[in-house]
């Protein structure tokens, strides 16, 4: 793989500021497969649309080995089994249904609405905590303890541990990145490894202590679920803790901290938030279109020949879906390049589409929206100290490790 | 406040079921059931809804569009 190669181009560190005019060169090939062996990658809106709704597309983590990638989180790796994102149906459908039964309708239709109150005190005590500081990090002082916070009480995690699992929950973000994977070292894969048995056995003990006395957290009701579905042995319940926990709070933080980037990059959207919180929801929508967290998918695999615009995709090769790519179509969305948020047609891609479209999407956009419209309301004159911010590493999980900004102050 | 979902273009994704609880139920893992005249006070949830929709299924009076059409109850 050469930097010079497209493929190469979109996980390389140096663009990751900007991947957007890589992505415009992407969707000049429709279907670009750039090595023997390599990823066929996909970036204009239809195809990709199309393809996540496709059953000839596998997620499943076994398929994804036998395409030769990906040895990290074959389902002997760790002891762990592949959580539901790394599933087909049927067993992805009764893990995430079991999974849901907890969290959303029809069994739980309250659960995210209840925590609207709590949401907004977690925001204001984050807020109030920046003191009379006239410089912060928004990534470290509100993003990410925001969404830890919120997935804590959430799942019944104790908010103290946040530095132990950190340990563990970072490698194994890192081990999803396709570049670090392909340069890592066998010690690197190691590392990921013992990460998710680690975390795996972190969470081992609180779902003990939750079967003896179960509380109102989904911890407790993983643990003794029992519908039409089934329970779900021990593995299951930690493997889907894990996923939970990590996609719980690792895409949000991105997605809240491209946010207050990218108001302040447009002014005056910015200050029509101020005095419009409303717009908040408008503003989450185009967010998630515009620069979405999770930028591609690039764990799937295909289980039969596909025919697509022409080329065949053979059977067991590995397809990249570039969510962020399609996004910013010109095929799909007038004027892409240009962040709207009063856009009429917002049918972006930025939490996937059909079976595995994202678990956490209503909870990922509650907290944005009370987040973005508070950070407007309370900082007063907020300013970017380095534009662009320095960024993650991850190029799927993509956003600024650290948003500086000059503040005025904080209002009440 | 009145709205419509299209049921044609609804997929059950229950977005809308998640943040307008009030409003909207599922029925099962994919039925939705909606209530066409909602209470003033669900506005600021139904906005949350009709945004969060994967589809954009569903028309709210004052949110998307013009106020809909009346219809005579008269048979």
């Amino acid at each position: 793989m050469t930097q010079s190669s497209l493929l190469g181009q979109i996980t390389d560190y140096a663009n990751r500021a900007d991947p957007y005019p890589i992505y415009a060169e992407l969707r000049k090939t429709p279907v670009l497969h750039e090595e023997e062996g390599g990823a066929y990658v996909i970036g204009s809106y239809y195809d990709i649309l199309h393809l996540l709704h496709d059953p000839r597309i596998s997620s499943d983590a076994a398929n994804l080995a036998a395409a030769g990638d990906d040895e990290l989180t074959g389902p002997d790796s760790t002891g762990l089994p592949p959580s539901f994102i790394r599933l087909d149906p049927p067993e992805h459908d009764r893990l995430r249904r079991i999974a849901n039964s907890s969290f959303g309708p029809p069994h739980c239709p309250r659960r995210i609405d209840s925590m609207r109150g709590e949401l907004s005190r977690i925001v204001t005590e984050l807020i109030d905590g920046l003191g009379d500081a006239r410089e912060i990090d928004l990534v470290d002082q509100f993003a990410y303890p925001f969404p830890v916070t919120v997935i804590c009480r959430l799942l019944g995690v104790p908010r103290e541990d946040e530095p132990r699992f950190r340990t563990w929950v970072d490698p194994l973000v890192a081990s999803l990145d396709p570049d670090t994977r392909r340069s890592a070292d066998t010690e690197f894969q190691k590392a990921a490894q013992d990460a998710r048995m680690q975390l795996g056995m972190y969470l081992a003990g609180l779902v003990e202590q939750r079967t003896k006395e179960p509380q109102d957290d989904m911890l407790s009701d993983l643990a003794t679920s029992q519908g039409a579905d089934g329970t779900l042995s021990m593995m299951e319940v930690l493997s889907t803790a894990v996923l939970l926990l990590i996609a719980g709070h690792e895409t949000t933080v991105n997605l809240i901290t491209n946010g207050m980037l990218t108001l302040l990059r447009n002014p005056e959207i910015l200050q029509r938030l101020r005095e419009d919180p409303g717009l908040s929801v408008r503003i989450v929508e185009e967010l998630l279109r515009f620069e979405p967290p999770v930028q591609l998918v690039p764990q799937r695999t295909c289980i039969a020949d596909i025919e697509l615009r022409g080329t065949t995709i053979p059977k067991g090769s590995r397809i990249w879906l570039v969510l962020a790519s399609g996004n910013r179509d010109p095929e799909r969305f007038t004027d892409p390049d240009r962040f709207d948020p009063d856009r009429p047609d917002i049918e972006h891609l930025g939490f996937g589409s059909g079976i595995h479209s994202c678990f956490g999407a209503p909870l990922a956009r509650l907290e944005t929206q009370i987040a973005l419209a508070e950070l407007a309301r309370r900082l007063d004159s907020p300013r970017l100290l380095q534009d662009p911010p320095p960024y993650r590493q991850n190029a799927v999980l993509r956003g600024p490790r650290h948003l500086p900004l000059a503040i005025g102050g904080v209002r009440p | 406040m009145r709205l419509v979902v299209d049921l044609n273009k609804c997929q059950g994704y229950a977005q809308c079921a998640f943040l307008a609880p009030d409003v909207f139920t599922m029925h099962g893992e994919e039925s939705l059931v909606y209530s066409p005249r909602a209470d003033e006070a669900q506005r600021e949830k139904v906005a949350r809804a009709v945004a969060a929709c994967p589809v954009q299924a569903i028309t709210a009076e004052g949110l998307n569009t013009e106020p809909l059409p009346e219809v005579s109850d008269a048979r």
